[in-house]
């Protein structure tokens, strides 16, 4: 090697150093955040949280860089509606935004598209049944390239595309399809009192319209929430769309206390679920800085059954990105499993996010307990 | 905790980075190892896991065969810390099936030895879950394929360890299961002695009880109700049991780190001895009635900030 092209091998090397360097949390956290507005008048930070399941880790990436200060106050967007103000020192707390804070923001910072990237997630999909004597796991099992584009404030488009890569449970062909396609529009109407709309093509062959409420006071241990929806079977053929009419109504109540010391949530829900089954649910569940993991117990007119579930961050995160678009693994695997089968006790489908799951996160004592 | 070290030692590397155009090779590289590990180890820590090894403290113990806190089949009373989680797989040799033998149910034609895979997590300070499933080895019967037996069984801390008593534990085997091959019915106190500053012991003494609720005369195919058909069942009645009286156990561990043990299943005198390695990774094995050998391996991580740990814990 030459002495030249030596020089020019060693800087390439400090290039790749330096890349790696500026990729360290928190900034590289915090370059990662979109929609970023820091309000140096009101020392206040807004930014939309979408790429980590637990809102603590842009939190505090941001209470440690230097666009914060000690006062500084926190504003996690989700699909760009606040959510609440939080403040993480001295002591952390949580502000509830009024009606009136909620236009001032809207006012100050327009939506734009523009604040977001182009951002696709690779989301793994496992359906299973255990047990056949021929084959003991029989599994549909996908990955799904899912994007996301911003319409306006809170109205987002879900799309994406399935490669399906094991499928012995029905008879659905390994074609390369349309992955769930649905707009949802998240609300938040005042301080408490949130909404979550969805229409389109869901999860697990269901379509329709799906309609959530949730009084979530995130200072409160109790809320609750009513789910409705009407939707019908769909999927896709090899060529072709495949549907039935959208009949079936689902009609959901719940009410969650939190025990906060553990983060532990109880919930008890009930009503009307898939195929006219009524019944009711009781879950126990434990929220952990990045995990969740749940047990439940169901009754309904259909039969019994219980399990546990669970909700992970799949590794490794961002895997490539760009100033405008980013490829990333997902921030959110859950998954449930049921002991005993029967035949379609209290089953339900997967919309986007459930409200009361996203809403937990962000609730003052679990933020709070991981302040240390 | 690592998190926060893994950011000290960006800035560290960055600081390095004032030297840059002394092109020496050597530190080059090393920096950019350096980095790149850093980076890597940081995202891990985004997971929650490998918590513990900054603290230098062992949270983890060693499992039992159904992976509970114990010695080879024998559970203990010793509370793990808020968040552990565990999974591992252990073997159980052919002589001690606790299913797959002919003599335990007649409807069998082969005689197996069995795989169990558990995971275990302590969802709060007292209260730990674990879910198994066992499975024979080899080729069986078609009508005794499947997935496996599934369980799961609860423990709860009643007392928790001082300087002078024991802690004390309840563990339960939840009775929704057809076959609950590996039933835990116990109550087990457990008190560490420390012989010198690495040589510690675990005493353990305990009762199981024989009795046992399960749903053994649902069939899985009919499987839709959870909450009946429950029949109450004597462990004695089998041709071969484990578990069913008084139990005891000594461990002898070097900086539990590893070490060699000794239980009394209430049938069997069985020894064994294990090793812990990288603080989270565990193998064991052990002789059953100077018979036949069982292994097992366990990986176990916090799901919990190592100094949220401690919190969770002082708050007991």
């Amino acid at each position: 090697m030459t002495k030249r092209s030596k020089r020019w091998y060693y800087l390439l090397l400090l290039v790749t150093v330096r890349l790696a360097n500026a990729q360290h949390a928190p900034d590289r956290i915090i370059d990662a955040l979109e929609n970023r507005t820091v309000d140096s008048v009101q020392h206040r930070v807004v930014y939309e949280q979408r790429l980590y399941r637990n809102p603590m880790t842009a939190m505090r990436a941001i209470s440690r860089s230097s666009i914060a200060n000690a006062g500084t106050t926190l504003v996690p967007l989700v699909q760009g509606v606040p959510i609440a103000q939080y403040r993480l020192s001295p002591a952390f707390s949580t502000r509830l935004l009024t009606r009136q804070d909620r236009i001032a923001y809207a006012d100050a910072v327009p939506f734009s598209r523009r604040a977001y990237k182009l951002d696709f997630r690779l989301q793994p999909e496992f359906t299973a049944n255990f047990g056949n004597r021929d084959r003991s796991v029989q599994s549909k099992t996908n990955i799904l390239l899912q994007s996301q584009v911003y319409i306006r404030r809170g109205l987002v488009l879900n799309w994406g595309i399935v490669f399906p890569i094991v499928n012995d449970l029905d008879n659905q062909a390994l074609n390369v399809r349309p992955a769930p396609i649905f707009l949802n529009q998240f609300l938040a109407i005042n301080r408490a009192d949130f909404m979550s709309i969805s229409a389109g093509l869901f999860y697990t062959d269901r379509y329709g319209l799906n309609v959530q409420y949730r009084h979530a006071d995130l200072n409160s241990p109790w809320s609750y929430g009513l789910e409705t929806s009407l939707t019908g079977f769909y999927f896709f053929p090899k060529d072709g769309f495949y549907y039935q009419s959208p009949t079936d109504l689902m009609l959901l109540a719940d009410l969650a206390y939190r025990i906060g010391r553990h983060n532990v949530t109880l919930k008890v829900s009930g009503g009307q679920y898939l195929f006219n089954d009524r019944g009711g649910r009781i879950d126990f569940i434990r929220q952990f800085p990045n995990v969740e993991v749940g047990f439940f117990a169901t009754k309904t007119g259909n039969g019994s059954t219980a399990g546990f579930n669970f909700a992970i961050p799949i590794p490794p995160g961002r895997i490539a990105q760009t100033q405008r678009v980013r490829l990333r693994s997902t921030e959110e695997f859950r998954w449930e499993y049921n002991y005993s089968r029967g035949y379609n006790i209290g089953s339900r489908y997967k919309v986007g996010y459930q409200l009361d799951a996203l809403l937990r996160q962000y609730h003052n004592s679990y933020l709070k307990s991981q302040q240390y | 905790m690592l998190v926060l070290m893994a950011t000290e030692f960006g800035t560290q590397s960055r600081l390095l980075t004032v030297y840059q155009f002394t092109y020496r090779p050597m530190i080059l590289f090393v920096r950019l190892v350096y980095s790149v590990l850093t980076q890597v180890f940081s995202r891990l820590c985004l997971l929650g896991m490998l918590s513990a090894i900054a603290s230098g403290t062992s949270l983890f113990g060693q499992v039992n065969i159904s992976g509970k806190p114990g010695l080879l089949y024998v559970p203990t009373a010793t509370l793990l810390a808020d968040g552990t989680f565990h999974a591992g797989y252990s073997y159980n040799p052919v002589n001690y099936a606790f299913r797959f033998n002919p003599a335990l149910n007649p409807k069998l034609t082969t005689r197996n030895s069995e795989s169990i895979f558990f995971v275990n997590l302590v969802m709060l300070p007292r209260l730990e879950l674990n879910i198994n499933l066992l499975r024979p080895n080899g080729p069986v019967q078609y009508g005794a394929r499947g997935i496996g037996d599934r369980q799961i069984d609860v423990k709860y801390g009643v007392m928790t360890e001082t300087t002078r008593r024991p802690s004390v534990a309840l563990i339960l085997s939840i009775p929704f299961g057809i076959d609950n091959s590996l039933v835990t019915n116990a109550v087990v106190a457990t008190k560490h002695v420390s012989l010198s500053s690495v040589i510690e012991l675990e005493l353990t003494a305990g009762y199981a009880s024989p009795y046992f609720l399960e749903r053994s005369d649902t069939r899985n195919d009919q499987n839709s109700t959870l909450f009946s058909g429950f029949v109450f069942q004597d462990k004695r009645d089998k041709a071969a049991y484990y578990l069913a009286g008084p139990i005891a156990g000594i461990k002898a561990s070097l900086s539990r780190k590893g070490g060699l043990m000794a239980e009394w299943d209430s049938q069997h005198l069985n020894l064994g001895g294990y090793v812990t390695l990288f603080n989270h990774w565990t193998v064991q094995a052990g002789v059953l009635n100077f018979d036949q050998l069982t292994v097992g391996t366990s990986y176990a991580f916090s799901l919990l900030p190592t100094k949220q740990t401690a919190r969770h814990d002082k708050a007991q």
